[in-house]
């Protein structure tokens, strides 16, 4: 059991392409679009890995999040822009489409069901639905944990990060973005 | 009967702060954002500012430090739908208020040119939102015809909602016409080559209307402590989910999966 980096790198690639198409339909200027693209690119290829590495979905999502919502803080630094403008349409491409999607039918089948189908049918959908609503709340929470701990007064007043930017560690950062 | 300078000051300034949340609210940001940026910009002409927030109104009273002269009011906020770069825009806007000093003239210029700039081009928004939905069909492991079915799917089913809103139906009716719309072009070739895996693209077709603010922000306001207005925004969020849902239910009835 390894991680399989074919199928993350174009996964990481579809990821961007989600987060671009959001980051257009909320109309967010466009000197972010890039971010966004690159943003949505890394929560997707995070969550991949750690899925790869047999961490539970729930968690892979939240550590996916939370790494979209401390870069997000980073680049609304450096383009002058609320960090919701970034974070969220980097986070959509995580959303669990497919586990809801099951969790719609299994509820439509549970109506019309009886006997033991009904049984394996009110399993798979209970695993479902337990799945798709325990991650979008960790993605949601991922997202917004950063800002809360990170957070002052306002943005610009914040000691912290400015100093942790400005000094070592915003340099790194980038390189490691950029090499993903 | 004519009003005192400061009596109009007062005026003035509480009638630009109250636009500027109506505009904050309608276009998609956080009631600790709205807070925040009134305040910045209230403090900065020396005036505290008090605010009660809600989605649909916005009331605000606003008084000098010595009490002498107050303003209060009540503004309606319509519902819009989600704009970041009227957003993004406010907010470097209270910062040139803060550092260069800006008149009550010149935040309202930067007010209207806010409002003046375009959406991006119809195409170009349809065709990269529908890209954002090839992206979820490939995500969720579909085959490159998936892709492209739930390209044109999303494509389709944008262009049905923006029509919608066009005709000013009411919002959910919107999601629920272009959920359906999506889902019936993208089931109509599951029903017709039945065993070429093409059921992630009926799934993923409608997942361009995901109402990814409403229930983010939700949750950055639940833990910020302005729980009536999480409520408000989840409640809204869970409506459209309800409507994509309903959507697709529809068309699986209609092709009986």
């Amino acid at each position: 059991m390894g991680v399989d980096w074919i199928v993350i790198v174009e996964k990481s690639i579809f990821g961007a392409g989600a987060a671009l198409g959001f980051g257009i339909l909320f109309n967010v200027p466009n000197r972010t679009l890039i971010y966004i693209a690159l943003l949505g690119l890394t929560g997707v290829c995070l969550k991949n890995i750690a899925i790869g590495l047999n961490i539970n979905i729930i968690l892979a999502c939240f550590i996916g999040a939370s790494a979209v919502g401390l870069l997000s803080m980073v680049a609304s630094k450096s383009k002058h822009s609320p960090p919701l403008v970034f974070s969220i349409p980097g986070v959509i491409p995580m959303v669990p489409g497919i586990f809801t999607y099951k969790l719609m039918l299994g509820m439509i089948k549970l109506t019309g069901e009886t006997g033991n189908n009904f049984d394996t049918s009110l399993d798979d959908t209970v695993s479902n639905g337990l799945k798709a609503i325990f991650i979008l709340m960790a993605l949601a929470v991922g997202v917004s944990m950063p800002n809360l701990i990170f957070r002052k007064e306002s943005f610009h007043e914040m000691t912290i990060l400015s100093r942790m930017e400005r000094r070592v560690k915003l340099p790194r950062k980038v390189k490691r973005r950029k090499r993903i | 009967m004519s009003d005192s300078p400061q009596e109009q000051e007062i005026k003035a300034l509480g009638l630009i702060l109250l636009r500027t949340g109506s505009m904050l609210m309608s276009n998609g940001a956080s009631t600790a954002r709205i807070r925040m940026t009134i305040d910045r910009i209230a403090n900065n002409f020396g005036y505290d500012a008090d605010l009660f927030i809600t989605h649909r109104a916005l009331t605000l009273s606003l008084s000098d430090k010595d009490n002498d002269h107050t303003f209060s009011s009540l503004k309606r906020t319509d519902p819009q739908g989600v704009n970041f770069k009227i957003v993004s825009g406010i907010s470097r806007m209270s910062w040139s208020v803060k550092e260069h000093g800006w008149s009550f003239e010149q935040i309202e210029k930067e007010l209207d040119r806010l409002t003046s700039i375009p959406h991006y081009p119809r195409l170009v928004l349809l065709s990269l939102v529908a890209l954002a939905g090839a992206s979820f069909c490939g995500l969720a492991g579909g085959n490159p015809l998936a892709m492209c079915i739930c390209f044109a799917a999303s494509f389709i089913g944008l262009f049905v909602r923006q029509e919608a809103h066009k005709r000013q139906f009411n919002i959910y009716l919107c999601v629920f016409f272009a959920a359906f719309t999506a889902a019936m072009f993208a089931g109509s070739f599951c029903k017709l080559y039945p065993n070429s895996n093409l059921e992630t693209a009926f799934a993923t077709s409608v997942l361009f209307l995901i109402p990814g603010v409403p229930l983010i922000n939700s949750f950055t306001d639940l833990f910020d402590g302005n729980i009536l207005n999480g409520m408000l925004r989840i409640v809204h969020g869970l409506i459209i989910a309800f409507m994509i849902a309903l959507g697709l239910v529809c068309s699986i009835a209609i092709y009986k999966f």
